[in-house]
């Protein structure tokens, strides 16, 4: 007798059925793409999904992000309009508008929460495969870059590599066994400090196939990454003069 | 009644939203998408099975549990052994829930049919039996 034969049953089926449903409605919100898992997400669909999610998604926040900025220039143009008319409250304005530029360009401390990202060398005398050479058991400056840049690309405020803070005419360069950050030299461990929105930044960091996976080719130990409640990153203390760029006079 | 699984769906999703249980982020989001695919076959499964008079609760409910372990396992597996499996395990559930989504509509069209049918003969018999007294 063949023990799969269907019979014909009386039982009630929506109960149960509308039951899983509830449950399956629940995966299915735990599933769903949303702003908050899109960097760690994408990179798991084929090329073709991702063109088609990234220009659903993109041009909308785009177009806030863009709208924000425009109304906060506005804003700030007419709050430094009110002080020009009102010369009592002029001094006070501008300062504020010099700390916001401040902090954008990295010269004043920040604090908030964000991850910290570890980089060492392998130095353990064993060598797990005979195809790891010695460059690869090494923390190179491209190493330090790719973090940091992937850490910029997914939402950091503010980045410090062993407490020098990281600004836009920031450099890295091997040199010897060491890493010059900022014309300062650095070398293993290198901890990248970073803030912002953790989960992101979290998201980014353990990406299959992202920078931190692949350092982690030639040893786990060699990359980590944990989030912190709270950071505190230094000012920018290099120089900030220029030789040769000059503002236009019709800029100005 | 026969809405109260699409309703409960959404209240699913709702209460997900709203007590954050999610998003899932990586890879994990991708298994759990695969096993969204085996519930939602499982539950077409249901119904259809349910409509056909065939509905078995312990059949159902075990079907489900394993059927979205197994669809992420299969994921996880493809990824171990680097090949894209859990594209494999997606094209079988959704030809799957398609196939139960037809016969589904094709049941509801016949019940629908039959009881147009129905009542048209009815109306068909009931002048000629007031006639005939």
């Amino acid at each position: 007798m063949n023990p799969f034969v269907s019979r014909i049953t009386n039982q009630s089926w929506v109960v149960p059925v509308s039951l899983m449903c509830l449950v399956l409605g629940l995966m299915f919100s735990m599933a769903w793409l949303r702003k908050e898992n899109r960097v760690s997400r994408v990179p798991n669909l084929s090329s073709d999904q991702q063109k088609r999610y990234l220009e659903l998604a993109a041009d909308p926040d785009k177009y806030a992000q863009m709208s924000g900025q425009l109304q906060k220039l506005m804003s700030d143009k007419t709050r430094l309009e009110n002080a020009v008319a009102n010369q009592s409250g002029n001094a006070k304005v501008l300062n504020e508008s010099l700390q916001d530029l401040k902090l954008f360009a990295g010269l004043t401390e920040v604090e908030g929460t964000g991850v910290i990202v570890t980089l060492r060398d392998f130095n353990k005398s064993q060598i797990s495969s005979p195809f790891i050479t010695d460059v690869d058991r090494t923390i190179h400056d491209g190493d330090v870059l790719k973090v940091v840049n992937e850490l910029f690309a997914s939402g950091a405020e503010a980045i410090s590599v062993n407490n020098l803070r990281v600004t836009a005419m920031s450099s890295y360069r091997c040199v010897g066994t060491t890493i010059l950050v900022n014309d300062v030299k650095i070398a293993s461990p290198v901890k990248i400090r970073a803030i912002g929105e953790v989960d992101t930044l979290l998201g980014a960091m353990t990406l299959p196939g992202g920078e931190l996976a692949l350092i982690k080719q030639t040893d786990a130990s060699m990359a980590a990454v944990e989030s912190a409640k709270y950071l505190r990153l230094p000012a920018f203390t290099g120089s900030t003069s220029h030789r040769v760029a000059k503002v236009p006079k019709e800029a100005k | 009644m026969i809405f109260l699984p699409l309703i409960l769906l959404f209240v699913g999703a709702a209460i997900g939203l709203a007590i954050h249980v999610g998003p899932l982020h990586g890879i994990t989001g991708t298994y759990l998408a695969v096993a969204c695919l085996a519930g939602l076959d499982t539950v077409c499964g249901g119904i259809r099975s349910g409509l056909e008079g065939k509905f078995s609760a312990d059949v159902f409910l075990t079907g489900f549990i394993s059927n979205v372990i197994i669809a992420s396992f299969v994921a996880w597996l493809g990824d171990m052994i680097g090949i894209d499996l859990y594209v494999a395990v997606a094209l079988v559930f959704a030809k799957r829930i398609l196939d139960n989504l037809s016969l589904i509509r094709r049941f509801a069209l016949t019940t629908y049919k039959d009881a147009r049918e129905r009542r048209r003969l009815k109306a068909l018999v009931q002048p000629q039996s007031e006639g005939g007294q």
